[in-house]
């Protein structure tokens, strides 16, 4: 469905879509990134300094309702990073209102990191551009298996019950990293299409109440 | 490490992944400009044709013929038109659009308007809809930095001999002093346009409690900007204060707007206010205003002729997620004003009234052009939004070109209300021709200089020589937009402008004769220091003086300067010497 697009710098690009990675500090939100903009591995902590971001460009294609593939659009990726500690809060969470999508991570060896997923929904429903904006929660450091603190069937329940999709990665051996961002821009891709077509007297959002109701059944990601 | 300079480090850090942003910003910015000129252009080769009969059923967007049975068309849900099945896109595999609406669906996807759209809804009295948290820290930071970074002051060496390390941290203290205020007041900066974790977990019981009994939308976003921003004011006010502020901006606001608009369409107001009225509207359509950085939003429009009273009735519904017509202060109070290109006069100018504090006003108002539905075809109808703040200050919101030589007025599809996206200025190049104040004012020029008398020699005093500078506007050639009324009612004002900053003003009195005709304007400029007259410019401006409507309309201006010119009126004295000079839009237009 993807691949990847070399030149970055000119302005040939159908969209740009604003991607944002939150979570504890030390969950491995920045390797996860520098994995799946370079497809490299950097096992070094090396704190993030308040915000950063990656870029990438790859081609959509959009899927047609009834499965065939439809167009191919380029699209530029705009990934942030920011920082997981505390003393930085206040500037992250500012950046928050400028992201379409939201990669909400811990990792799976640290219980406490997994804890204080449940504080960043509340910041990113307090501070993303909408009440449900679209996130994918990812459990990283999959291939410490022997340090694992969080149980999948743990986590999964967690992503079921805000109804967004869960994906255990590793960026250290790259396992899931594309599918987790892949998946988080169809739904971006996927929202802006029923923003812009849904009818213009429907009720402003706001009330928060819309996402559950609003999702079709068995149907896991967050619709608008 | 000493934790002052890493904070300094850190600073840099951030700033410099802002800078980067900055350009990927830029990049997208140009992207979207051309997105919205490509979308007009679409739009333009898409309209309803005009020409045709209205019992030949026809595409509205190819123009082809429709058949009764087979190959009938169908009613596009965006525009109403009826399309063949070639000019529609599917979007889904039951739905498609027109190409004209798919083309503006598309831009508005890919132009992320979609998102500003519906962050407007969380966010809606927010800071500028289009200010990224990014974009607006490197803005205070490069305020900041102005002020408050000052260069480190070297030690004085006066000190005996210390180690090196306590040394050195004294002669940094200055610099990282000056850097870690920097730091501090970036982050109260950032705590201002954010929140931290307790205001959020404080806030549930707010989120819930103060929705039900406030009525309107525009309040209840208030409230909400109330709630979700607590540090944006450092005493949370009470939700009447809120509406008290409110109103009482409304009141204020709603004086200078009836104050400055419905400028000369009221034939009853007296002559001051009328004067300011149609200066500050020549000035918007001269290009004097204040431009927006950025156009965004649509405007819905209903196009219906009225044969029984032989007028166009141009209803404007509204607009909605219109840019901010004053950023700072966040603050719009828009209008729109209709013209039907060619024609600029301000007498065929419409306007709606002025909705305040809103960036979605809702209008509701028809307004009405007389004109023979047969000069349709040669118009444009051109509907701009404007923000009225200031007496003179208006600001350009969008616009948007509707060709109407193609358009279907006998149509009833045509005649349904249609969203369109405003879109900035074409640029100076592509002008329409009305638009385009060519034409050449033949002038006389001559120079009488100081009698022997008057010219005392004394070098001590320094107004020596005065001689009198004499102008004679004959007549004007090639003056396109004279072209709806032979018959102009003219008059000329000259500014006479002086090295050193003096000015002199002049002003003729209006004349009533053919455009084409001799004219015999003249101005007397006295008291021109002969010395200096080789470095004097004079700026002409013609106008058409309205005896009704007391809507004066600028017809262009010209400029007489440089030094060859007024060296052969000094040569030969008392001699009248033909200019030429070519007309434009606005050589320079004094607001007198």
């Amino acid at each position: 469905m993807f691949c990847a697009v070399s030149t970055m710098t000119d302005g040939d690009y159908d969209y740009l879509i604003k991607l944002l990675a939150l979570g504890d500090s030390g969950v491995g939100k920045t390797t996860f990134l520098y994995r799946y903009t370079d497809n490299k591995f950097n096992p070094k902590f090396i704190t993030t300094v308040g915000i950063d971001f990656r870029e990438k460009r790859v081609v959509y294609t959009a899927t047609n309702s009834n499965g065939t593939t439809g167009k191919t659009f380029k699209v530029h990726l705009q990934l942030w990073d920011t920082a997981g500690q505390e003393r930085f809060r206040s500037l992250t969470t500012a950046f928050f209102r400028d992201a379409m999508g939201f990669l909400l991570m811990f990792d799976l060896t640290s219980q406490q990191s997994f804890l204080n997923v449940r504080n960043w929904m509340s910041q990113l429903q307090a501070n993303a551009y909408c009440e449900n904006p679209d996130i994918v929660l990812v459990g990283n450091k999959a291939d410490l298996a022997d340090q694992r603190e969080v149980q999948e069937k743990q986590a999964k329940e967690l992503a079921d019950k805000y109804g967004i999709p869960y994906f255990e990665t590793s960026a250290a051996t790259g396992s899931e990293v594309d599918k987790a961002v892949i998946t988080l821009l169809d739904l971006v891709m996927k929202r802006m299409e029923q923003c812009v077509d849904k009818p213009a007297q429907e009720a402003p959002n706001g009330e928060g109440t819309s996402k559950l109701e609003a999702a079709p059944p068995n149907e896991k990601k967050c619709a608008c | 490490m000493d934790l002052s300079v890493l904070e300094v480090l850190e600073r840099e850090k951030v700033l410099e992944v802002l800078q980067r942003d900055k350009i990927l910003r830029s990049l997208e910015e140009e992207r979207i400009r051309k997105m919205k000129l490509e979308l007009q252009e679409i739009r333009r080769k898409g309209a309803k044709s005009f020409s045709r009969q209205y019992s030949e059923r026809t595409c509205a967007r190819c123009q082809r013929p429709l058949g009764k049975f087979w190959n009938c068309g169908a009613v596009c849900h965006g525009c109403s038109h009826r399309i063949c099945n070639k000019c529609r896109i599917n979007v889904t595999a039951q739905e498609w659009k027109c190409t004209v609406c798919h083309a503006y669906r598309e831009v508005k996807i890919k132009s992320g308007e979609w998102f500003l759209e519906e962050r407007a809804k969380k966010f809606s009295a927010d800071a500028d809809r289009h200010e990224t948290t990014g974009e607006k820290l490197l803005k205070s930071y490069q305020r900041l930095s102005t002020i408050s970074i000052v260069p480190p002051t070297p030690p004085p060496f006066t000190e005996g001999p210390s180690s090196g390390r306590s040394g050195g941290l004294h002669s940094s203290r200055p610099f990282t002093k000056s850097m870690e205020n920097l730091f501090v007041s970036l982050t109260t900066h950032i705590k201002k346009i954010s929140k931290s974790q307790d205001d959020v977990t404080a806030d549930p019981g707010l989120l819930t409690a103060d929705y039900g009994g406030i009525p309107s939308k525009e309040r209840r976003s208030q409230s909400d900007t109330a709630i979700n921003r607590p540090f944006s004011m450092t005493k949370a006010p009470s939700l009447p204060d809120l509406f008290k502020r409110a109103k009482s901006d409304n009141e204020e606001v709603q004086r200078m707007a009836e104050f400055c608009t419905d400028e000369d369409i009221s034939p009853g107001a007296d002559y001051h206010q009328e004067k300011r009225g149609s200066i500050s509207s020549v000035c918007t359509e001269l290009g004097i205003f204040d431009h927006n950085s950025s156009v965004t939003g649509e405007i819905e429009l209903a196009l219906v002729y009225n044969s029984t009273a032989s007028c166009l009735e141009i209803t404007v519904n509204g607009c909605k997620n219109l840019a901010y017509g004053d950023e700072k202060r966040k603050k719009c109070h828009p209008y729109v004003k209709i013209y039907l290109l060619p024609d600029k006069s301000p007498h065929r100018k419409l306007k709606t009234t002025v909705k305040k504090n809103t960036t979605d006003p809702v209008f509701n108002e028809t307004l009405r052009y007389n004109i023979e539905l047969p000069l349709l075809a040669s118009r444009t109808l051109q509907a701009s939004v404007w923000h009225s703040a200031t007496l003179r200050k208006k600001v350009f919101l969008g616009e948007v070109l509707i060709p109407l030589h193609e358009w279907k007025f006998k149509d009833n599809s045509t005649q349904s209300p249609t969203w369109y996206l405003l879109c900035p200025k074409p640029g100076i190049t592509e002008g329409y021709p009305g638009e385009q104040y060519n034409g050449t004012l033949l002038i006389k020029a001559k120079f009488t200089p100081p009698s022997q008398l008057s010219t005392v020699a004394n070098p001590q005093r320094e107004e020596v020589c005065m001689g009198q500078l004499s102008i004679l506007v004959t007549g004007v050639t090639n003056l396109t937009v004279s072209k709806y009324s032979g018959t102009l009612n003219s008059f000329v004002k000259g500014c006479l402008s002086l090295p050193g900053g003096r000015e002199l003003t002049q002003r003729t009195l209006p004349q009533r004769r053919k455009s084409n005709s001799q004219w015999n304007h003249q101005l007397v400029f006295s008291e021109v220091p002969e010395a200096n007259l080789p470095g004097c410019c004079l700026d002409l401006e013609l106008w058409d003086h309205a005896s009704f409507s007391l809507a004066h309309r600028s017809l262009g201006g010209a400029k007489l300067e440089g030094a060859s010119s007024w060296q052969q009126l000094l040569q030969t004295p008392n001699t009248w010497y033909d200019f030429t000079l070519p007309m434009q839009a606005s050589a320079s237009m004094k607001k007198t």
